[in-house]
């Protein structure tokens, strides 16, 4: 395809390169999500894109990883301190980091359901991704694939370098304390990925609707935080009424973190909404899986009119 | 390197659209429309929400005809949409690409998405855009470009993956007279690449420029599909004077022309000769001036009307 002519001596050659047809292997379905996932990743992180993109990515992830810093910091000032073995119980540890960074944790999560699905809308890609080998299934697989890796990643790795400060400053020895500790390499992930659960049903159904990063992040924060105060506020209101008592369901973002305590073996679980209700954990587990399963509904429903 | 070589007219259809009627609720989008099309650049002409988009769309497999059948490539687009969107690209008319992208990051990610690994991608969209003229502002934000510039990138991303036929949407719309010729040219060297291109618009010019057939679309409803004539193979010169015709028509008929006069335009037939001498002669002697001249354009514009005007009996 390359035509190339040859001037006299001395001249410069110009060659047009044409167009280079492709005979290698096609990555198929597989490929075309991978690279959805990647692409995520990259937008919500801010990867590839202006310096005022970074921004709220970053400096989010720098306070949840500056948080592990300080966690461990403490620690070691507690191990210094002659007391019982396992501490004063000044720091939190593996269940009390994620109500430590629960508030940066609430936002990064607003920020990347809005930031994994608006701008395609408002850009118009979609009309790009679906003229290729992939279904509207795949691509919100995709999505949530990608959200998955974000949000997984905000919550697993300060936890990791989190268990590694402090098995660094145990006094047993590293590797003493990591044996002890196995039990932590299940509880934190199923913890995290009930929060995942919630916060990804929450934020792809506010996404799908709201053509606004912001708008989406907020109804998000609006969703997760307003519905525990109409909870408490029927709680507060009319006491000990069977039909209050179901409202305080309503305390989505309690949910996780009942589910957390019980994973964790916590059972001073009097604090939580629904624990005041009468409600067991197992009640809350089965009501962030009912809310997912609303939630993929109506956001299929929704991709479905736009396609 | 595999070479397709120039499409041309000829071997088993591209585009086979048998009885296919598509249905809004009440809103009848296609009408019936039995269409084969086959290699080569075709254009699709009709006037907004003539059925255009719908057709490419129910090409691509996005949305299902309501009666009928529709292949490409031989395959019953119904059977394997995926497979054959691989084979496919398509240039949208509105609005398709991130604002906050640089250009190469936005091709090669199209690329990965049909199905091209990784780091051939990146090399793809590099050459891509070479292409289409944007090679020193491939690392520019998609955001920063002109609308000239964003179009060249559309076109670029519906080219990446080495498609075998590309579906071009209105891909002149909203550029100025330099960028639409510049986009013209850039789809009529498809052909050379072995693409086979259809190429929705609503200027007769553009499809003259660009496109060995036509097919044209009304009211949902297909209502011509040939092949173009190159320009002056046809022998035939149309010619719209200032004024009344006619002492010019006299004149021609004297020397000897065929000619046939409807809605002003007088077309000339020179059967022992070149038609643009008598023309010429013709408007001298009479003292006519040329409001308008061409051998292809009024053409098909005349027979896209006479076209328009049988369907609507």
């Amino acid at each position: 395809m390359a035509d190339s002519r040859t001037p006299p001596d001395g001249q410069a050659v110009i060659i047009d390169r044409g167009y280079r047809h492709y005979e290698g292997t096609r990555t198929g379905t597989g490929g075309a999500i991978r690279a959805i996932v990647r692409e995520g990743f990259r937008r919500v992180i801010g990867l590839r894109r202006k310096a005022k993109r970074k921004l709220l990515p970053w400096a989010l992830i720098t306070l949840a990883l500056a948080s592990v810093v300080i966690l461990v910091t403490i620690s070691w000032a507690e191990s210094q301190i002659p007391g019982p073995e396992e501490g004063l119980g000044l720091a939190p540890r593996y269940r009390g980091y994620f109500d430590f960074i629960s508030v940066v944790a609430l936002l990064f999560a607003a920020y990347a359901g809005a930031q994994l699905l608006v701008p395609d809308r408002t850009y118009g890609v979609l009309n790009v991704y679906f003229s290729r080998p992939l279904s509207l299934r795949n691509y919100l697989v995709a999505k949530l694939a990608a959200y998955a890796t974000v949000i997984l990643s905000f919550w697993l790795v300060p936890q990791v370098l989190l268990h590694l400060g402090l098995a660094a400053l145990s006094g047993e020895g590293f590797l003493s304390y990591l044996g002890r500790t196995t039990g932590i390499l299940w509880k934190v992930p199923a913890a995290a990925l009930v929060y995942f659960i919630l916060h990804a049903s929450l934020s792809f159904l506010a996404a799908s609707f709201i053509n606004r990063v912001g708008g989406a992040a907020s109804a998000f924060l609006a969703a997760a935080l307003g519905l525990n105060l109409v909870a408490l506020f029927f709680q507060d209101a009319v006491e000990n009424t069977s039909g209050t008592r179901w409202a305080a369901l309503l305390a989505t973002e309690q949910h996780p973190r009942y589910v957390r305590d019980w994973i964790f073996g916590v059972h001073e679980n009097a604090r939580w909404i629904p624990a005041q209700a009468g409600f067991g954990p197992e009640v809350s587990l089965a009501v962030v899986i009912g809310l997912a399963a609303v939630c993929v509904m109506l956001v299929g429903w929704r991709y479905r009119r736009l396609a | 390197m595999a070479d397709r070589g120039d499409t041309a007219s000829h071997g088993p259809p591209v585009i086979q659209v048998a009885g296919l009627y598509k249905h809004y609720g009440k809103i009848r989008a296609l009408e019936g429309i039995d269409l084969e099309v086959p290699a080569g650049v075709t254009g699709l002409i009709g006037a907004n929400g003539a059925g255009k988009t719908t057709f490419i769309r129910l090409l691509l497999g996005l949305i299902r005809p309501t009666y009928g059948e529709v292949s490409v490539f031989g395959t019953p687009v119904k059977d394997d949409p995926a497979g054959l969107r691989a084979r496919i690209g398509y240039m949208p008319e509105g609005k398709c690409l991130p604002l906050d992208q640089t250009a190469a990051d936005f091709v090669a990610y199209t690329a990965e998405l049909a199905g091209i690994p990784s780091s051939e991608s990146r090399r793809r969209a590099s050459e891509t855009l070479f292409l289409v003229g944007l090679h020193e502002e491939r690392f520019r934000y998609l955001g920063d470009f002109s609308t000239g510039m964003q179009q060249r990138v559309k076109l670029a991303q519906s080219i990446v993956h080495d498609p075998e036929l590309v579906l071009l949407d209105e891909p002149a719309s909203g550029l100025d007279p330099e960028g639409r010729d510049q986009m013209l040219d850039l789809i009529g060297r498809f052909r050379r690449f072995g693409m086979n291109v259809l190429f929705s618009t609503h200027i007769l010019d553009d499809i003259e420029r660009t496109c060995d057939r036509v097919v044209m679309l009304e009211g949902g409803r297909l209502i011509h599909a040939a092949p173009l004539q190159p320009p002056g193979e046809s022998g035939l010169v149309s010619v719209e004077v200032f004024g009344d015709p006619r002492p010019f028509m006299d004149v021609l008929i004297e020397r000897g022309a065929v000619t046939t006069l409807e809605g002003g335009v007088v077309t000339v037939g020179n059967p022992s000769g070149d038609p643009y001498l008598l023309v010429r002669e013709a408007l001298e002697q009479s003292g006519s001036s040329v409001r308008r001249m061409g051998t292809n354009l009024s053409r098909l514009e005349d027979v896209l009307v006479s076209a328009s005007r049988k369907a609507d009996g």
